[in-house]
């Protein structure tokens, strides 16, 4: 019965054949002669993958010849001749040989040649020994380390803090850990290079605006809400702000909080604040405060918190200590501040060299007035002058960038720095032997 | 369960991992032509013992509940935060402030939900606060959380003298002060702490030059140069060495100092599977005969990254295939001997030494100095041309602060007693200790049935877990009887395969470490840990063992 059936409907198939048109008939032998051509044909690739024998490929790779891994560097270039140091690198310094007094580093409180500090990092070397073989979360979290993050917080009157083992990673750990693909951040132009690292590592939108202006800075946020639809620029905006106060903790503020107290604001208000221990604290490391809610979530994603090993004791116990002294007699911060106006008052009028710098900022930079056309020309003629004054015993040196890799190179300048132990006579002394390099060189 | 110490970045797919036990006799490579001939290379003290690495396959009962107590742990987790976002339960965790509630969310809520409902439980585990050196004993202060981990506090109690097999001290160089660390109490006071300044500007003293040219002996290269901390060496140079227009090959299971270091420096990376060397070979290949992609012009330079040894594997890298291979495509070398310096090879030279090559066939040599030099800061090393550009180009000399003088001199005596040149054998004894220790303490747990991954000559021992309560249960009970240890699970190890971490040391003694295996046998009766399906026997091998790669 069914093979009836089958049959049935093959006649009636061979019957439809007999009766369709001619065209239709024509067109579907076509397609089926194409699909038939189709399936047998060769498969050809978008490239020419298949076209080179083994020869071929053997030859290629026998001719193709790499750059060298590092083009040649000139002998004479600055940074392969260091300056020197042999010695401690405190308020005297022995730079190549020569005693002079140091305006070069960023030592603000004079703290590196604190006897106190050494002595706690002493007792602490004596405990711990020196390394501690292991990131935080592997038994590499010491007691000191606790206390240290306590005694941050409590200082910079904040929830919480949390401290890394480089300066420069700091901040450069932190910014990722919050900004990712798609987020976008709103940076002054003369951003530190840290800060720059830490942008390219978060894939983040980059929106720069003039430095120190916030007009400008309004104008971007403005132009980026037009573009989101959304709804005192922070609130208004709704941006969050995260501030870099390695210069300016330990000497702005009545106490050394930094900028916050210098201006008064309200500490609450910043979502995040990254300092490095290696300036005022005379120490190594870095560290990050906010409230609770923004820095716990770096111990599970800062890169350079639980990928790298915690900070050595000893370093810990020394910035501990430094925090006592700084606690101790608050003084200091209105001395420090006395020095750099008077300074910066010195400094004017140099003939050829202006001043780039606000009056209570303990670094300060000497720019030429008119530069020659070129930087490398301008690092020189910086460079004599600054040897000039070597020479004097006053101990400087050039603001050292990488031009190929800052986003916006500042010009070349020398760099001078203040410190609560520089007496009187000494920045006078040092004024003078500016003033006088300048002409010898410059006239 | 995050905080990798030298962790592994793990890239998102499952990882299989077969029993692959290899052996590299002088040319007998069993695989295609090419790359036998990549092989010969006619150095007279070619390595030529066999390397036995193994990461054997877990039973498939166990891989089954591994991934039931995730699923449970994940249902229950969105459980607990409904019961807190409906405000039934009340939630420990920080919160945003008030004023900031309409704001763009500083981070992703997913992130957090693993954070939230499964490392909390169990996040006493890591993080163990320590107030004594990390030597072969230390004391780990008690801490204990009335709220189920969302907070803790000290008891005030310390536990003492409990054994420390969790801290990188392949040397046992990290100790407590005693009189031969005269020099750096010496230099500590002398030259202060900090530095306040770059290595360009006023921060280079003397003391660094004195480190570098020992460093550079020691590795028995032209130059080296120094940098104070290990991660940003990485991160740091890379991006000086490589630029766009270069290629980069780099090992699945690279640290992630490397991985920031090669996404900063704009290059393209490739990834190549953990120490394999055919899919390295046809990576190379592809690289040079097709060039850029879609632009096709040749790259301008290709750069291998490798580690000497892995932490979270414990594997040793196949330095000499990746030499030859290196030589034939030329390509260039840099090895991260973060955890192979000093604890490798005859007298401590790391892997170079080890397989008995040139130091001179790897182009760029890193390293730490946190693990077996017990300081901290890392170094490049390698002809003199690479230093000096480095020193003109690299990020970190021209921005970061230069190390610290102390540390710089426990560099310097640490190195000297490797090398020596203080005088006794000490050193050796050391590095030969080390060897020993890492060799019994992995023969007997072969023995005992767990299942051990890596090298057998690589003092880094990950034993394998896999399950989530268990790998709370390991620590906590080890912890009680006065053993530290580390246990690592996701992300720093794929999903399913958490684990234990042993670091040997050479200042563990053969008590210390019986009293370990003992402890450990009890714990692997305890929790079923016993997963290996090899019986090991006592005795040494008596067959030969042939080798047999497995296709991927």
């Amino acid at each position: 019965m069914a093979a009836a059936a089958e049959q049935w409907v093959l006649v009636e198939m061979v019957q439809a054949l007999y009766e369709a048109p001619a065209y239709h008939l024509i067109l579907e032998g076509i397609l089926i002669l194409w699909i038939i051509r189709l399936l047998f044909s060769k498969t050809y690739k978008l490239q020419e993958r298949s076209d080179l024998t083994v020869k071929e490929k053997e030859e290629l790779i026998e001719e193709w010849q790499p750059e060298p891994l590092v083009p040649p560097v000139p002998a004479g270039h600055p940074a392969l001749n260091y300056n020197i140091v042999s010695g401690p690198p405190s308020h005297n310094i022995v730079v190549n040989g020569k005693k002079c007094v140091n305006f070069a580093s960023f030592n603000f409180l004079g703290l590196l040649d604190n006897p106190r500090v050494k002595a706690a990092a002493l007792a602490s070397l004596r405990k711990y020994g020196v390394g501690t073989c292991g990131p935080r979360g592997f038994y590499g979290t010491f007691d000191v380390h606790l206390d240290l993050e306590d005694r941050l917080a409590k200082f910079m009157q904040t929830e919480e803090a949390i401290i890394y083992s480089y300066g420069f990673a700091t901040i450069a750990s932190a910014i990722p850990a919050y900004s990712k693909r798609g987020d976008i951040v709103f940076v002054d132009r003369a951003a530190c290079f840290a800060i720059q690292k830490g942008l390219q590592a978060s894939r983040s939108d980059i929106q720069l605006f003039k430095h120190n202006d916030m007009a400008d800075l309004e104008r971007l946020l403005k132009e980026q809400e037009i573009e989101d639809q959304k709804v005192k620029l922070k609130y208004k905006y709704k941006a969050r702000i995260f501030l870099e106060e390695s210069l300016s903790f330990g000497v702005l503020g009545e106490h050394g909080r930094g900028v916050t107290e210098h201006f008064g604001i309200r500490i609450d208000d910043i979502d995040l604040i990254s300092a490095n221990m290696e300036n005022s604290l005379a120490s190594i490391g870095g560290f990050c405060c906010g409230r609770s809610f923004v820095i716990d979530h770096q111990r599970l994603s800062g890169q350079g918190y639980c990928f790298s090993a915690s900070l050595p004791p000893l370093l810990a116990a020394a910035a501990i200590e430094a925090l006592n002294i700084m606690e101790e007699n608050p003084a200091i911060f209105s001395v420090l501040k006395e020095k750099c106006k008077r300074i910066h008052k010195a400094l004017q009028g140099i003939s050829g060299l202006k001043v780039v710098g606000e009056p209570f900022s303990p670094a300060l930079h000497l720019q030429l007035q008119e530069s020659t056309g070129s930087r490398e020309d301008d690092v020189k003629l910086l460079q004599e002058i600054v040897d000039h004054c070597m020479q004097r015993s006053i101990a400087l040196t050039q603001a050292r960038y990488l031009e190929k890799e800052e986003k916006c190179p500042p010009p070349p300048s020398i760099r001078v720095v203040v410190t609560v132990e520089q007496t009187d006579e000494e920045l006078e002394r040092a004024a003078r032997t500016i003033k006088e390099a300048a002409q010898a060189v410059l006239l | 369960m995050a905080n990798p110490g030298g962790g592994a970045v793990w890239n998102g797919d499952l990882h299989n991992h077969r029993k692959e036990s290899r052996s590299l006799q002088g040319g007998n490579c069993p695989k295609n032509g090419i790359l036998k001939e990549a092989q010969q290379n006619g150095k007279p003290h070619f390595y030529d013992k066999p390397i036995v690495e193994s990461f054997e396959e877990a039973p498939l009962h166990v891989m089954v509940f591994t991934y039931l107590g995730y699923g449970l742990g994940t249902l229950f987790g969105y459980f607990r935060d409904f019961l807190r976002n409906s405000g039934i339960e009340k939630c420990n965790a920080a919160v945003e402030r008030e004023e900031q509630k309409d704001f763009v969310p500083l981070y992703q809520n997913f992130e957090n939900f693993y954070t939230r409902n499964l490392y909390m439980r169990i996040r006493d585990n890591w993080n163990r606060p320590i107030c004594s050196a990390p030597a072969a004993l230390f004391d780990v202060m008690e801490r204990v959380s009335d709220d189920y981990n969302w907070t803790f506090r000290f008891t005030g109690r310390i536990i003492k003298d409990v054994i420390n097999m969790g801290s990188y001290n392949f040397l046992g160089l990290a100790a407590s002060y005693d009189e031969s660390m005269k020099t750096v109490k010496d230099v500590l006071e002398k030259y202060g702490l900090g530095v306040a300044s770059t290595r360009h500007e006023m921060g280079s003293l003397d003391k660094h030059k004195e480190l570098e040219n020992l460093v550079a002996k020691f590795l028995n290269v032209e130059a080296a140069m120094v940098f104070g901390m290990g991660f940003a060496t990485n991160s740091m140079n890379i991006p000086a060495l490589v630029g766009k227009g270069c290629l980069i090959l780099s090992d699945e299971l690279n640290h992630a100092s490397l991985v920031l270091g090669a996404r900063l420096s704009g290059a393209t990376i490739r990834i190549f599977k953990h120490n394999n060397m055919q899919s390295l070979e046809k990576l190379l290949r592809d690289a040079v005969i097709y060039g850029q992609p879609r632009i096709r012009r040749a790259w301008k330079k290709i750069l291998i990254l490798v580690e000497g040894i892995y932490s979270m594997e414990g594997s040793i890298v196949n330095l000499p295939q990746i030499v030859a291979l290196k030589k034939k495509y030329k390509a260039y070398l840099y090895i991260d001997e973060a955890h192979s310096v000093g604890s490798v090879g005859p007298t401590g030279r790391g892997v170079v030494e080890f397989f008995g090559l040139d130091p001179r066939d790897v182009d760029v040599f890193m390293g730490t100095f946190t693990k077996s030099f017990g300081a901290s800061g890392g170094y490049i090393a390698g002809r003199k041309d690479l230093v000096d550009y480095l020193r003109v180009h690299s990020h970190s000399a021209a921005y970061a602060t230069s190390m610290s003088p102390p540390i710089a001199e426990q560099i310097i005596r640490s190195m000297k007693l490797i090398m020596g040149l203080d005088g006794t054998t000490q050193g050796l004894q050391r590095v030969r200790q080390l060897a020993k220790n890492t060799r019994y303490f992995r023969q007997r747990l072969n023995e005992m049935g767990f299942i051990i991954y890596g090298n057998e000559e690589s003092p880094v021992v990950p034993l394998l877990l896999y399950m989530p309560a268990k790998v709370a249960a390991f620590a906590r009970h080890l912890l009680n009887r006065k053993i530290g240890v580390v246990v690592v699970g996701f992300p720093a190890t794929p999903l399913a395969e958490a684990r234990a971490r042993f670091c040997v040391s050479a200042a563990h003694t053969r008590e210390m470490l019986d009293t370990v295996l003992e402890n450990l046998d009890e714990m692997g009766d305890l929790l079923q840990l016993k997963y290996s399906r090899h019986k090991k026997s006592a005795r040494p091998e008596l067959y030969d063992e042939t080798s047999f790669e497995l296709d991927d």
